[in-house]
């Protein structure tokens, strides 16, 4: 009896312990969505949580404007090795509706969610308010901030996409199927809610960034401004303006996405916004970058500063034509791909890899020395621009004294020595500061810079442009770097954007050549008119029409912006792309030994542009569960 | 040279016998004490009477005889020295038909030899039939009879003889106590009647005449397999239990398995394990020695699995172990050698075709490739030029050894008195690996997996109504071996080129100084050279599982007949950690070949970066604990010798820690809660009722989710007690029939790391949602990020189950016992489907949404038979069939139908259709378009099912069977003729399908990847066209487009192979006795012999995962001890 009583009692304890209160284990304080903004702290990483979503415009496999386009290429079996393809695939037509390459969309296939960036933002600007011990110009600020972040990526999809489903308010997780299904908005308002966020979000944000240490990289006011200019030009643009190619693009219910009559005041609206931002830059003190090194070992020929001014512009971090760049994108790994093996004493250096190749056209894009394009220009020889020559004393800043190589690599402008290296080039800078005594490449099969490693340029060509001057190849697989955030807009683009908003408005003006010039200036060039009556085959009349002049625009565009991100949008926009992108990738025959077999015009691929091309598909899988999305045309 | 291993091992075992012998030996002596005689006999010849006298003069003996029988008078002559009263009386009763008798109080009696009584009769089954071969022995004694053809015996007994012994493999031994008859018929009871076992169920047992629940009980002794993990023995052995084994590596080769199939779209698939009421996990079981066991049930359906409630639902293994029986000492020992080597190994193409066809891949891509292999390079090869300069490199022969040699042990001791009882065994195992460990290297990189296992479970009365059992068990692994694991080294080969480099170079002239090995590597030393990542370092990890466990019996039947209580506490406490250590490998390269003199020099590739002393680093912490109560109240009595009525109510409590948990929610204790009940009503042994249920919480779910009720019914009816089956039994001697029907749970449900459905995990340090601000990029803040949404909803998967069984007996020897099952599952967790990517969702919103149902049979046959007085032979099939389908899915509404996953197998695999190979690219081009990357002629051609011009995901329509078997079989018979015995066991399983994994066997990937022999012999090539050829156009890296999941790579899982085989011989008794030995026997067994399949590149069974460690083929010589 006296052990009944022990294991009854026992028993007793136990079940003591079974009731509901043994399965309430989570603690009170387990975090919430709501702790993000309890404290200042926490919400300034729910700020940094709005920025995370920024595509990173630097970035060689997430901005398809590097490899999708026609102006470089990567071969296929150094493409693969460093997961460096999805641009590639979709240079080489290869994009597709059943995982769309570089996906902004649903954040794939080297894209961001950016959605779920908006979706993120309207968290943020729903609560902010709610938070205790923030100072009320940071909270103005940071509102600003995220407005500015959730237009852009709104712009990021309009300019991938098209007509985009708007997400001005959040919907709750507990919405009806229905409810989620939602569809595009037409283009129109797709900008004016943009533009009507970036108004907004220029109010409260501040002109200039007070503390630099901490804060640089974060939006300002120039920033918001330079980038409604370019949204207003985007719409404004043949693309998105009066285009009747999609005349018949609706949503299933019938309404029309594309406003197919073309509309002039968009033009001016455009000049408007590059003017204010233009003015705003001015007087923060932005300005176009030139080369004055404040103490210099040796003195530098005029032709390696302006070389100098040119690549510097680019790649010297916070130059004063810097108005936004991105830290959250470095160009590092851009540098590493453009750096071409220059040093012959470390041919077997890993540490960089040199395997970005610019095409053929990109070579050819770039004006004489005169500043007019190679098959206008009167004293060039165009059509023997493929026969050997030797360079000499003359040629010894661009040019390998004594070295033999195309005619088309001689008397160009300085942009063309500034941004590309190959076979026979001065590569200035890399440790040898002298531009007496500098290195050249040799990428010729068997010579020191050609393939090694498995890595190696498919066209013969390199993007110096992106390559530091500082940067030093060390032994081993060393590859020290000056590395730069990646520069998203900087002056010159927008007196390039300003001019053709001017000229597309109201034709030839004096302010339009005067925006120009100033950019051909720092390219060590002469100005339109004077380049144009002196050297070009057509003469002043090119640039007295509003046609001929928004040629010669767009050509300095794509020459002076090469490589940087903006030739890929520019040509979709001006409606150029089928007839540019429709054509061969071609490079020299880097396979071969001599200058003579060498320099022989190979075809890498053909590419194709297709209607369908200028906007991405959207995931198939997408419009099965939102029967109310519509696919972009062709797709 | 040392000693050689396997002599060393043989003394070693040798030494133990000798040992367990002596022990044996020491008992037996110190029962026959006698006493010392101190007597002189002065007379040559004295009378019988003057020597008794004078001994009960000179000592405590006493002499009791009776005058008729012995004369007292006769003169004796007793020889000197006779110093012990053995001597003394041998001398006396020296050729006379006396014998004598020392009892207690040291009383003598002699009396003449006990006459000799001829017992005789036959020995029958319970139907009639006669027995031959029936072995007959006097109890405490050596005499042994057997039964002739027509099953009769003659035996010879004294008066002192009390009981005879019969005993008959596969019938009940039986005891017989001889009395005055001269006449002994004996029936003997089949061993196997299904009817008078006991079964293992949910926190009880129950007779198998009363049981209603779909319950497998497997005898250990078909789980002896000669491996050390118990799972592998599994697959065919058990009915219901679908099982397939993957890998072969020691450590990591648990197989899978799963009860009647998967019909959970949740985290958890494999069914609660319990080894004495207690969850263990799947390497527990392996670890589990078969020995120990004393009953393995597997629980299928919702009677025998609703007690557990929340957790019951993927069906239970209950395994109990043994306890210590009243008696003398018994100790039983294995012990067991064996050899095991890969049952196939993965055939590479030779160095030269590699080379040639690497080229091939770059050129057929691109006409402008640059070719990896110089045509020279080949050339030199061929030649045999110089085998440093231009290499040809065996991996598989520099890694691997041909087989490898494992031990295991195990002894158990167990016995006790009326106090206490006790079982305590110890195992321990070595499994070594088949890697080859340079000669030049001081430590062993070759896997070696040691795992010892103890386990003490002690049983005491401490009243006559209260028993205690304390049970401690422990399982302990010690590894060492290559650095990356076993499986890595096979990955490894797979990656590396064979023409590049040797493993290693010879010391040459120029390196004469150093102390290392110079492996070899190519160009900057960024290629795999897997010899030298197995030689620089080794792993040391150390697993232990301590269990602690105390249970309280008190037997209430003061209070009432049949009334019991039970209370249980147990811990679990598990710790792992691991170590490396390492040194940096010198890699060299020949830097210069000179072609004329045909001699190298080697260059050193990371002369700074290399180093020759061991480096260290330490690995992954595990730690663990688990508390677990249990309560029980049990009730059972018979009212008028009829109705048979039991009732229990068990409560549990779990609480379990997990040290480095990750992040806070996880951290916070896994508890469960649980109330369940059992009552069953049997009427006269043919009419049974079950009711059970389980009440059930968990901390997932929301407060008015959280518990749930579960509950079941079942009904049996033994038709073959009733009157009117008496004409049948003489061929159906038992028939029974059983249906169950009930509710069981899930919580295990979404991911693992899903801790609290009903609150949101948001991470206010997540890396990934960062940004970095700054001049110099200086100022980070990590961002916050959401990987759940609270949805207070969410609860219980639900699993209604239904099973029909049937047991029946035919002629006493064909047992057939099949059951039918069904299984719907519902409120299995789904993602929403409808949920738009716009709406910006970083997580699934979830609910309990899906639908599976499941339906099945699983039987068990038997057979046994003996033929003559020698020959016995048992057959048994084993078979599962268990298919699963959705009833309800949530996804998208698509147009296509066949994308739909309602009516498919939960494993059903989706892909596209494979027509064939391209035939040209111009064929490519004016094709469909395929959205995978680049292809061309001799790519893959994928069918546009849907005809919407180009092939996307919604053309991919269900393919092949389901990854997981749907069939799983095994048959077997054994056999024994006289003192040898023979066992042999196929095992198979069907409607699986499985696909060679495109990706890992492409070749040439980073100028690295290895070619199998089957893509060279077989693929498309500009020179042959074969637009069926196994392998597609070569090409330098992996094609996207011929990675597809699709049917081109899929094949049948099926196979059919023999486990196991197994040669057994028992020592004959007069040869045990002379040992001391109660039984012994020696076997010889194999595992894994042959493969019956249409698969032929690498061991079936491991399907997609074919070139990691293979599955082992093992040979093993074993002996069995009892004392």
């Amino acid at each position: 009896m006296k052990y009944f009583k022990i294991y009854t009692y026992s028993l007793l304890i136990i079940l003591q312990f079974s009731c509901s209160k043994f399965l309430e284990v989570v603690p009170d304080n387990v975090a919430t969505i709501e702790n993000a903004f309890t404290t200042r702290a926490a919400a300034e990483k729910y700020l940094f949580t709005c920025y995370s979503y920024m595509p990173s415009q630097g970035n060689i496999v997430s901005n398809p404007a590097f490899l999708s386009g026609d102006e470089m290429m990567v071969p296929e079996m150094v493409s693969v090795y460093r997961g460096i393809s999805l641009g590639i695939q979709i240079e080489r037509g290869y994009q597709n509706v059943a995982s769309p390459y570089i996906n902004y969309w649903d954040g794939e296939q080297g894209g961001k969610p950016l959605f779920q960036g908006i979706r993120n933002c309207n968290i943020f600007l729903d609560n902010i308010a709610k938070v205790p011990d923030i100072l009320e110009m940071d909270r103005k600020r940071w509102t600003a901030e995220v407005y500015f972040l959730k237009a852009y990526y709104q712009y990021w999809l309009l300019r991938m996409y098209g007509p985009i489903p708007l997400i001005k308010e959040n919907l709750p997780i507990s919405s009806s199927i229905e409810e989620v299904k939602l569809k595009r908005a037409p283009v129109d308002e797709c900008v004016n809610y943009i533009v009507q966020l970036l108004d907004e979000a220029a109010v409260d944000l501040p002109e200039t960034v007070l503390n630099k240490t901490a804060e640089l990289g974060r939006i300002t006011k120039p920033i918001a401004l330079a980038v409604k200019a370019k949204v207003l030009i985007t719409a404004a643009s043949p693309l998105f303006n009066g285009n009747s190619d999609y005349a018949s693009f609706k949503n299933n219910d019938g309404q029309l996405l594309f406003n197919s009559v073309y509309d002039a005041t968009k033009w001016e609206k455009a000049a408007v916004a590059c003017k204010e931002a233009i003015d705003l830059c001015h007087l923060l003190g932005n300005k176009l970058n030139y080369y004055k090194p404040a103490m210099s070992q040796y003195s530098l020929s005029p032709e390696i500063l302006t070389q100098m001014g040119i690549r510097n512009s680019l790649t010297e971090k916070w130059n004063p034509e810097i108005i936004w760049a991105n830290t959250n994108s470095m160009a590092g790994t851009l540098q590493i791909f453009s750096q071409a093996k220059i040093d012959p004493t470390q041919q077997s250096n890993q540490g960089f890899t040199g395997c970005l190749a610019p095409s053929m056209k990109m070579a050819e894009l770039f004006y004489t020395e005169n500043g007019v394009p190679i098959e206008e220009d009167n004293t060039w020889d165009y059509n023997g621009r493929l026969d050997l020559k030797t360079a000499t004393a003359t040629d010894k800043f661009r040019i390998k004294q004594g070295y033999t190589t195309a005619s088309l690599h001689f008397n160009r402008e300085p942009r063309f020595y500034a941004d590309l290296g190959f076979d026979g080039g001065i590569w200035y800078g890399q440790g040898k500061f002298d531009d007496q005594n500098t290195f050249w490449l040799e990428v010729k099969a068997g010579q020191s810079g050609a393939s090694a490693g498995g890595w190696y340029s498919g066209t013969g060509y390199y993007i110096k442009k992106y390559v530091n001057f500082n940067n030093v190849i060390s032994t081993g697989n060393t590859y020290s770097m000056e590395d730069y955030p990646w520069p998203v807009i900087r002056l010159a683009d927008l007196y390039l954007l300003y001019a053709e908003a001017l000229n597309e408005q109201n034709g030839p003006a004096p302010e339009v050549f005067e925006y120009i010039n100033l950019v051909r200036l720092r390219a060590g060039l002469k100005t339109v008119e004077e380049s144009w009556t002196s050297y070009s085959k057509l003469g002043s009349s090119k640039y007295a029409t509003k046609v001929g002049l928004r040629d010669i625009i767009h050509q300095e565009r794509l020459i002076e912006l090469a490589f940087e991100g903006q030739r890929f949008w520019d040509l979709k926009r001006w409606k150029d792309a089928p007839r540019v992108m429709n054509s061969n990738i071609n490079g020299w025959d880097i396979s071969q030994e001599t200058a003579l077999s060498y320099y022989r015009i190979t075809k890498i691929f053909k590419q194709t542009f297709l209607l369908k091309d200028y906007f991405w598909p959207i995931k198939e899988i997408d419009l099965i569960i939102n029967r109310n999305l519509v696919q972009n045309p062709g797709w | 040279m040392g000693p050689n291993p396997f002599f060393t091992k043989i003394m070693i075992i040798m030494k133990l016998i000798t040992l367990f012998l002596f022990v044996g030996l020491m008992q037996v002596s110190a029962s026959a004490y006698s006493q010392v005689l101190k007597v002189e006999f002065p007379q040559k010849s004295i009378s019988v009477k003057d020597v008794l006298l004078t001994i009960e003069k000179h000592s405590d003996y006493k002499f009791l005889y009776r005058n008729d029988q012995m004369d007292v008078n006769r003169m004796v002559e007793i020889k000197s020295p006779a110093k012990s009263l053995e001597n003394i009386l041998s001398q006396i009763l020296n050729k006379t038909n006396l014998s004598y008798k020392i009892l207690e109080n040291n009383l003598v009696v002699i009396t003449s030899e006990q006459q000799k009584i001829t017992l005789k009769g036959a020995v029958k089954d319970l139907q009639g039939n006669t027995l031959p071969g029936v072995s007959i022995v006097v109890k405490g004694t050596n005499k042994v009879a057997i039964t002739d053809y027509d099953g009769n015996y003659t035996i010879q007994v004294t008066e002192n003889d009390k009981i005879l012994v019969f005993s008959f493999i596969g019938m009940k031994k039986q005891e017989v106590l001889i009395g005055s008859q001269s006449v002994i018929n004996v029936q003997m009871e089949s061993e196997a009647s299904i009817l008078d076992e006991v079964v293992v169920v949910a926190f009880g047992t129950q007779k198998k005449k009363d049981l209603i629940g779909a319950v497998t009980t497997v005898k250990p002794s078909d789980l002896k397999i000669p491996s050390s993990n118990l799972t592998t023995a599994l697959a065919g052995r058990v009915a219901g239990l679908i099982s397939y084994q993957r890998s072969g590596e020691p450590g990591k080769d648990n197989a899978d398995f799963f009860i009647r199939g998967v019909t959970t779209f949740g985290y958890k698939k494999d069914p609660l394990i319990l080894i004495d009421n207690i969850e263990v996990n799947g390497t527990d079981l392996a670890r589990m020695q078969v020995d120990d066991i004393a009953s393995f049930s597997i629980m299928k359906d919702a009677t025998a699995t609703a007690l557990y409630g929340a957790r019951g639902a993927n069906g239970v293994i209950l395994i109990t172990t043994k306890e210590g029986k009243e008696g003398k000492v018994n100790i039983s020992m294995r012990l067991e050698n064996s050899i095991s080597a890969s049952t196939r190994n993965v055939e590479l193409a030779d160095p030269i075709t590699y080379m040639k066809l690497a080229n091939e891949a770059v050129l057929t891509r691109d006409p402008l490739g640059i070719v990896f292999y110089p045509y020279a390079k080949i050339d030199n090869t061929i030649k045999k030029v110089n085998q440093y300069a231009y290499p040809v490199t065996d991996w598989q022969n520099e890694l691997l050894k041909k087989y490898a040699m494992n031990q295991r042990a195990n002894l158990s001791v167990s016995g006790g008195g009326k106090i206490a009882r006790y079982y305590i065994s110890g195992a321990a195992n070595m499994d070594n690996g088949i890697l080859n460990v340079d000669k030049r290297s001081n430590f062993n990189s070759n896997a070696k997996l040691k795992t010892y296992s103890l386990r003490s479970n002690i049983n005491i009365n401490l009243t006559k109504t209260t028993e205690v059992v304390a049970r401690l068990s422990g399982n302990f692994d010690d590894y060492t071996g290559p650095i990356d694991g076993g499986a890595s080294v096979y990955n490894q080969i797979m990656q590396t080129n064979p023409v590049l480099f040797p493993a290693y170079y010879p010391t040459d002239n120029d390196h004469q100084y150093v102390q290392h090995i110079l492996f070899g590597n190519y160009d900057l030393g960024q290629y795999i050279n897997p010899y030298a990542n197995l030689q620089r370092g080794y792993k040391d990890y150390s697993r232990s599982t301590m269990d602690a466990q105390f249970e309280v019996r008190q037997n209430l039947s003061f209070i009432t007949e049949g009334l019991s209580l039970r209370g249980m506490f147990n811990t679990n406490r598990y710790s792992y950690f691991d170590v490396n250590r390492a040194y940096n490998p010198f890699f060299y390269n020949v830097a210069h070949y000179d072609k004329l003199t045909k001699t190298y020099s080697l260059g050193a590739i990371n002369e700074n970066t290399g180093t020759e002393y061991l480096g260290y680093s330490e690995g992954q912490k595990d730690v663990s604990s688990s508390v677990y109560l249990e309560a029980a109240v049990n009730y059972s009595h018979v009212f008028a010798e009829k109705h048979t009525v039991s009732g229990m109510l068990v409560n549990i409590m779990r609480n379990n820690l997990i040290g480095n948990a990750g992040d806070l929610q996880n951290s916070l204790p896994f508890r469960n809660l649980g109330l369940s009940g059992r009552f069953t009503y049997t009427y006269n042994s043919k009419y049974s009722a079950e009711f059970n249920f389980g009440y059930n919480g968990s901390e997932r779910f929301y407060k008015t989710h959280r518990f749930g009720f579960f509950p079941s019914v079942g009904m049996a009816y033994t038709l073959s007690e009733e009157k009117f089956w008496e004409p049948l039994k003489k061929i159906v001697s038992e028939f029974k029939v059983r249906a169950t029907y009930g509710l069981v749970g899930n919580d295990a449900i979404g991911s693992a790391a899903d801790r609290f459905f009903y609150l949101s995990n948001v991470n206010m340090n997540n890396g990934s949602y960062g940004a970095v601000f700054g001049t110099n990029n200086t100022y980070y803040r990590s961002g916050i990020s959401v990987s759940r949404y609270s949805n207070i909803d969410i609860s219980w998967e639900k699993a209604k189950k239904m099973n029909l069984g049937l047991q029946a007996k035919f002629f006493n020897k064909l047992g057939v016992e099949a059951d039918y099952f069904t299984e719907d599952r519902s409120n299995i967790l789904m993602d929403r489907a409808s949920i738009p990517t716009i709406l910006g969702l970083s997580a699934p919103v979830r609910a309990n949404v899906g639908k599976a149902f499941a339906k099945g049979i699983d039987g068990t046959i038997d057979y046994s038979e003996t033929f003559g007085k020698n020959i016995w032979l048992k057959v048994r099939l084993n078979f599962t069939y268990a298919a699963s389908k959705f009833t309800q899915y949530e996804e998208p509404n698509y147009d296509e139908k066949y994308k739909l996953h309602v009516g498919y197998s939960l494993s059903q695999q989706w892909g596209y259709l494979a027509e064939r190979l391209f035939v040209d690219d111009a064929e490519a081009a004016n094709s469909p378009k395929q959205n995978f990357g680049v292809y061309g002629g001799g790519d893959i051609k994928y069918k546009d099912v849907n005809g919407d011009g180009q092939i996307t995901p919604l053309d991919m329509v269900p393919i092949g069977y389901p990854t997981d078997p749907e069939i799983i079989y095994g048959f077997g018979f054994s056999a024994g003729f006289k003192r040898f015995d023979i066992s042999c066991f196929f095992q198979g399983l069907g409607r699986e399908s499985f696909w060679i994994d495109p990706n890992a066997t492409s070749p040439f990937v980073n100028n690295q990847r290895q070619l199998l022999k089957v893509y060279a012999d077989d693929h498309w090539s500009e020179d042959n066209q074969n637009v069926y050829a196994l392998w597609p156009r070569l090409s330098p890296n992996v094609n996207a487009n011929n990675t597809q999941m699709s049917t081109w790579f899929m094949r049948n899982g099926a196979f059919l192979r023999l486990k196991q085989l197994e040669l057994g011989y028992t020592l004959p008794d007069v040869l045990l006795k002379k040992l001391q030995l109660t039984n012994a026997r020696f076997y010889m067994n194999g595992s894994n012999l042959f493969n019956i399949t249409s698969f032929k590149l690498w061991d079936v069974e491991m399907g997609g995962n074919g070139l990691g460690y293979p599955v082992q083929m093992v040979l093993n010589l074993g002996l069995q001890i009892s004392l």
